[in-house]
């Protein structure tokens, strides 16, 4: 048996018994709920030097996120025991599936913004593992760069607004920081800290522009797409803005962005959902569209809408997580998603169809369905406010094609001829029947006995909107309703019915995908990366030269920057008096042996005539020390001039015949004289400020009497700074000794060759 | 006076940058060589050249007057000499070794640890 084989063997374990983890938590969960009050806390410590607690706060909000959290968790758990069942990576999934279970828990659950934060970012990343779960394909690992750019992005937005929070509260709190009231709504950082907000919910939650990812993540394995990325992830952007909302419910700024984002994203993704023909990627349009609803919702002013919010969020976890489910078995049958090819599967496949239809009902928002409720909230909510006209038109929009996709779900794919080609098509396992099966009657259930469900979702529904009078959920029925629904269905219906003449029109707006938002990204990146290795060419060139002529540049424009700005006073450069000198002719002439030594460095091109230039420079530096009362480095400096003749006899053959390389003279010599100029700027504004002479007083005075030494130079080199000395000396042997071997190579190569 | 010393001090920079500008490595150590001398100028100059007198004391009252030179100065500038002098020395050496090993002096053709890039995205492969 081979080792791959026995890779195979050992990964192909059933999996169904992990299951048993989300189903405890929600038993226990349930149990939970129904024995203790609302809402629980715990608090521990963590990094307490940095005031960073592992602070827990839940309550009827996160209550609902972890009924759902760990509802669909199981069923997606038991899905997927049955879609990876011939996986060789099942076990990596599963692993990924458990993570992000626990990533989700504390996201809703946690109080400390950091930590909240935290594992906001971890689920972000496990998003990025399972979209390029299959990661020999090259477009689900571009997909799964595209979502990690993209919520990793906003994630850091996200951060930067929590910081403005904490700073602006002086609380890590995610409670105390909405209850904090006017001195967070008149502060004004505010306007930053929204947007920087909104970017963070928004990416997460695939609100316009940054919609394009969602789609794209249906490259992930269909069980983490109905867990991820309909019923759970992508629903804490709206997590967050609910949060926040009754903190700034009263802005108008919240209100205008979240109502006017909220549309475009739904229109427009109901819009794009007419464009695909991949029956996941319908799905996941029409997830975008109920987000985008969702965000639209919580912007709305009034106290009905908390209740639509959280009514409809639940309804379409319970309705879209069976559509995924569905969507994944017709995969996992036929092999294909396509609804060209798709047709006429209710002989084969009547389970799947009747759970497809059952979600679809709720999701077409028909009487007796969950659905059904939610719409009847949101109805309710758009009544008891003034909104725009286009909005209304908009949101009737939206619900038509929500019950068009319904349609292509439940009816388009199983109704018709059969296809020929799926002729030994047969029905799926048990196990990826029985979780869209559930989750859809569950949705169907919850409005025919609402005594279930209601007292959370109406609990949450408070936290969202305090002090509002919410009275409960169960759909009166109210005619209003009935009228709406009834028209969308009508709406609904003929687009289902001319849906291939809209496809066929709006996928021939090629413009779309040239300059639509996902175009755009990958532009962006594509560009970036162009910037970066053009910034790489001209940069990191390689050519030392360059590299000197960029350094000096850059210090050269500080120095004028600082010059210009007004650091360095220039108003003592003329107007200070110059000391005087007896010894006037020998400076002047060391000053000339400098200089001309110095000019005519660069017109020489001999080596021992170069050599002999910078002598002039060093016997010229020599003198003036000599008449400057330092005759202590004079000699010194002699010396090492006349040794240095030694040196360069020794070495200089080495180097034979200097070759003129062609250069960028010019240029060079302008370099050489800013910086020329910088320097003399430089030493005038030294000589316009008085000479701070206390150090040099203390070794003079403290020479005689406590080193016993006349000689106060030698008294610093050899007893005051005697390490300095020290070193010193020791770079002279280190430099003796690195470059001895260095010369006993080349004396070697020389007696070879 | 001073404005002269200063005038030559900054003619030495500038003489040393456009050395060490150059593609000839030879230069370039001079260049560098002569950028440390200018360093040392400054550095002393920046004692002020008031006087005449070295810092030689016969007795106590001697360090009090202003009229002796800056010591403080003098001893930063000895050490710098004979730094920069070790210095030099193994910058001729090292730049000898240098030119043996790779056949001429041009400091462009040195980027063995920078080879060019021959995509433009990813970075060049390095030779042994």
């Amino acid at each position: 048996m081979s080792h791959a084989d026995a890779r195979v063997g050992a990964t192909n374990r059933d999996m169904l018994w992990l299951a048993l983890i989300p189903s405890g938590l929600f038993i226990g969960l349930v149990w939970a709920l129904s024995a203790i009050a609302l809402p629980w806390q715990l608090q521990l410590d963590w990094v307490p030097s940095l005031g960073v607690g592992l602070d827990w706060y839940i309550d009827a909000l996160s209550a609902q996120f972890l009924v759902l959290i760990t509802g669909i968790g199981t069923m997606v758990f038991i899905y997927a025991s049955g879609y990876m069942a011939h996986d060789a990576n099942a076990g990596r999934f599963f692993l990924l599936l458990l993570l992000f279970m626990t990533a989700m828990v504390g996201v809703v659950s946690a109080d400390h913004l950091l930590v909240l934060f935290l594992f906001w970012e971890l689920t972000s990343l496990i998003s990025f593992f399972l979209v390029g779960f299959k990661h020999t394909d090259e477009q689900a690992r571009a997909s799964a760069r595209q979502a990690l750019f993209i919520t990793l992005g906003g994630g850091l937005a996200l951060l930067a607004a929590f910081i403005l929070l904490a700073q602006i509260t002086g609380t890590w709190s995610l409670q105390a920081i909405v209850a904090s009231g006017p001195e967070l709504i008149e502060d004004p950082r505010l306007p930053a800290v929204l947007m920087l907000l909104f970017i963070g919910c928004f990416t997460k939650s695939a609100q316009f522009p940054f919609h394009f990812w969602l789609p794209n993540a249906m490259s992930a394995p269909t069980p983490a797409s109905a867990y991820l990325h309909s019923a759970t992830m992508v629903k804490l952007g709206i997590y967050l803005l609910a949060r926040f909302d009754p903190a700034f419910n009263e802005l108008l700024l919240w209100e205008v962005s979240l109502i006017g984002i909220g549309t475009i994203t739904a229109v427009w993704a109901a819009l794009l959902a007419l464009r695909e023909r991949d029956l996941k990627r319908i799905l996941a349009r029409s997830t975008v569209s109920a987000l985008g609803t969702l965000v639209l919702l919580i912007g709305l002013p009034n106290e009905e809408a908390a209740l639509a919010v959280i009514a409809f969020l639940f309804a379409h976890a319970l309705y879209k997580a069976p559509l995924f489910f569905v969507a994944g078995n017709i995969d996992h049958a036929t092999g294909t998603r396509s609804i060209d090819h798709l047709m006429g599967l209710r002989r084969q496949m009547p389970f799947t169809m009747v759970a497809a239809i059952l979600a679809s009902l709720s999701m077409a928002g028909l009487p007796l369905s969950f659905g059904y409720v939610a719409k009847d909230v949101v109805t309710t909510a758009k009544s008891g406010t003034d909104l725009l006209q286009i909005v209304s038109y908009g949101l009737l929009f939206v619900n038509s094609i929500a019950v068009a996709v319904a349609a292509v779900a439940a009816i388009r794919v199983f109704w018709g001829p059969a296809n020929p080609a799926f002729a030994r098509v047969r029905e799926v396992s048990w196990r990826m029947l029985l979780p869209p099966l559930l989750i859809a009657i569950v949705g169907l259930e919850f409005e025919l006995m609402p005594a279930f469900t209601d007292p959370l979702l109406v609990d949450a529904a408070r936290v969202i909107a305090p002090a509002a009078d919410i009275g409960d959920l169960s759909a009166d029925h109210s005619i209003a309703t009935f009228v709406t629904v009834a028209e969308v269905l009508v709406i609904g219906l003929v687009l289902f019915l001319f849906w291939e003449q809209l496809h066929r029109y709006l996928a021939g707006l090629a413009r779309l995908d040239h300059y639509g938002c996902a175009a755009l990204f990958e532009r962006l990146l594509a560009g970036l990366t162009r910037v970066a290795a053009w910034h790489t060419k001209t940069l990191q060139h390689g050519n030392l030269s360059g590299y000197m002529r960029l350094t000096l540049v850059v210090l050269l424009l500080f120095g004028l920057g600082a010059w210009l700005a007004g650091d360095v006073d220039g108003s003592g450069l003329w107007a200070s008096s110059w000391p005087a000198y007896e010894q006037g002719w020998a400076l002047l002439a060391a000053t000339v042996l400098i200089s001309a030594g110095a000019l005519a460095a660069p017109f020489v091109y001999g080596r021992l005539a170069l050599l002999m230039v910078i002598g002039l420079v060093g016997y010229g530096s020599a003198v003036l020390f000599l008449f400057a009362g330092a005759p202590d480095v004079a000699f010194t400096q002699f010396m090492v001039e006349t040794v240095l003749v030694v040196v360069a006899a020794a070495v200089l053959p080495h180097y034979g015949a200097p070759s003129r390389y062609p250069e960028p003279r010019l240029l060079n010599a302008a370099v050489a004289v800013a910086a020329g100029i910088a320097t003399f700027i430089l030493l005038a504004h030294m000589f316009s400020v008085p000479s701070d002479r206390s150090l040099a007083e203390w070794f003079a005075t403290n020479s005689l009497p406590e080193a016993h030494g006349r000689n106060v130079v030698n008294v610093i080199l050899v007893d005051f700074r005697a390490l300095d000395t020290f070193g010193e000396i020791a770079v002279v042997a280190f430099s003796a000794l690195a470059a001895w071997p260095l010369l006993r190579t080349m004396r070697k190569r020389r007696r070879t060759s | 006076m001073t404005l002269l010393v200063l005038l030559s001090i900054s003619i030495v920079v500038a003489a040393a940058v456009y050395l060490s500008l150059s593609r000839d490595l030879f230069r370039v150590v001079i260049g560098l060589t002569m950028l440390g001398a200018a360093t040392n100028l400054i550095v002393f100059a920046a004692g002020r050249f008031a006087t005449l007198t070295p810092p030689l004391l016969t007795t106590v009252e001697d360090a009090q007057a202003a009229a002796v030179a800056n010591p403080l100065v003098q001893a930063l500038v000895l050490t710098a000499i004979v730094i920069s002098f070790a210095l030099l020395c193994f910058a001729l050496v090292l730049g000898a070794r240098l030119r043996a090993q790779a056949g001429n002096d041009d400091v462009k053709q040195m980027h063995a640890t920078e080879p060019v890039a021959w995509d433009s995205v990813k970075p060049p492969e390095l030779e042994n």
